[in-house]
């Protein structure tokens, strides 16, 4: 009986520890931004979303790091220079740290948020560019995540034997506020993609609370779960997000 | 019915005009396919009537320059990234400061979890 319930506490342990079998150490994932009108593409803006690994003289972090920069074309009219970067644990992807960076057309905005998942609360500083700062504390809950990690955390689920329309709902952390987001498996679908066909998961990316759905993104149905076209909604048109290069896959 | 098409054309030919010249350029194609859809009912119905007017003339002539200018552009202009000099030196100091934090922050990482990970 002891040895039963030892197995079964076991068999718990595991399955509690999500484990991240597809996000490597040097993973780079470059994009395109493109608003779609009736067909029509025009492209917008250079999408990256990078890992390096992270040495501090207590643990190893994996450093999660997504830049949003805008073609050359578009810098006299909207220029868009935004870094988000996310510290986090290699293999629960729980994040640390995490900076926001934002230089929209002439708008700057700084934020840093420290978590200390002990206390389940979360030091923010933000800082304009007058350098104007507010520094303020949140209460999270014990799955609260920032976006940046929430993304690729997402990259980690098994969706193998998932049947479509089951859905799972996130707290992401943003402008300090707690938001719950819910994602949505669609199903499998093959798409030509830069990188070649792909099958992939169908997933849609919305908000628990009213219950909409404002985007689509389709993972590769491989180990590695790399995100290779997204598809948003804006007022007029559609935003797209297509993969254009995919280097450093840990599988 | 003339003058409404007539006014139709002109107003599609000066979006196309205004897209071309933007980095929406790629858009201009839609209202520079109206403009000449609205200019050709316009100067059919014009020239029924006996006396087709100059700014019919006018509404095709800027239409074939905003479709010529988009074209080139789509030719010619690439897509490229630049000017990031100043999103890599915030990437730096972003960086050195994270680190110095992250030195201070109290980190409760399970060692057994971050055995099996290597970092290549």
């Amino acid at each position: 009986m002891t040895r039963i319930a030892l197995l079964f506490l076991f068999l718990v342990s595991l399955t509690l520890h999500a484990q991240n079998t597809a996000i490597g150490f040097n993973e780079k994932l470059t994009y395109t931004a493109s608003y779609n009108m009736s067909g029509i593409l025009t492209d917008l803006a250079e999408v990256t979303m990078e890992t390096t690994p992270v040495q501090t003289s207590k643990a190893k972090l994996l450093r999660l790091k997504c830049k949003a920069t805008t073609y050359s074309k578009w810098d006299n009219f909207f220029k868009i220079r935004d870094l988000y970067e996310s510290y986090v644990n290699p293999n629960s992807l729980r994040p640390y740290l995490y900076n926001r960076d934002i230089n929209e057309g002439g708008y700057h905005k700084n934020m840093k948020y420290t978590f200390s998942h002990k206390t389940k609360t979360v030091k923010t500083v933000q800082t304009k560019k007058s350098g104007w700062q507010e520094k303020k504390t949140v209460s999270i809950g014990t799955d609260t995540k920032d976006i940046i990690s929430t993304l690729y955390t997402i990259r980690t689920f098994d969706l193998t034997n998932l049947s479509p329309g089951t859905s799972k709902i996130f707290t992401i952390l943003f402008d300090r506020e707690e938001i719950k987001a819910k994602v949505t498996y669609l199903g499998k679908e093959t798409i030509p993609t830069a990188i070649g066909s792909k099958t992939c998961y169908k997933i849609s990316l919305g908000s628990a609370s009213s219950n909409t759905v404002t985007g689509t993104l389709w993972l590769t149905a491989d180990e590695n779960k790399i995100p290779v076209y997204g598809k948003f909604k804006i007022p007029v048109g559609t935003g797209e997000l297509k993969i254009k290069s995919a280097s450093g896959l840990k599988n | 019915m003339k003058k409404l098409f007539t006014i139709l054309a002109f107003i599609a030919s000066l979006f196309a005009i205004i897209f071309s010249v933007l980095p929406i350029s790629n858009l201009a194609v839609m209202p520079a396919v109206a403009a000449i859809f609205f200019g050709l009912i316009a100067y059919f119905l014009s020239k029924k009537a006996g006396k087709v007017k100059k700014i019919i003339q006018f509404t095709f002539l800027l239409t074939i320059i905003a479709l010529a200018i988009t074209t080139y552009k789509s030719v010619f202009n690439t897509t490229e990234v630049a000017n990031t000099e100043a999103i890599e030196a915030t990437e730096n100091k972003l960086e050195e400061e994270s680190m110095e934090e992250l030195e201070n922050l109290e980190i409760d990482l399970d060692e057994s979890e971050l055995e099996d990970i290597l970092i290549e």
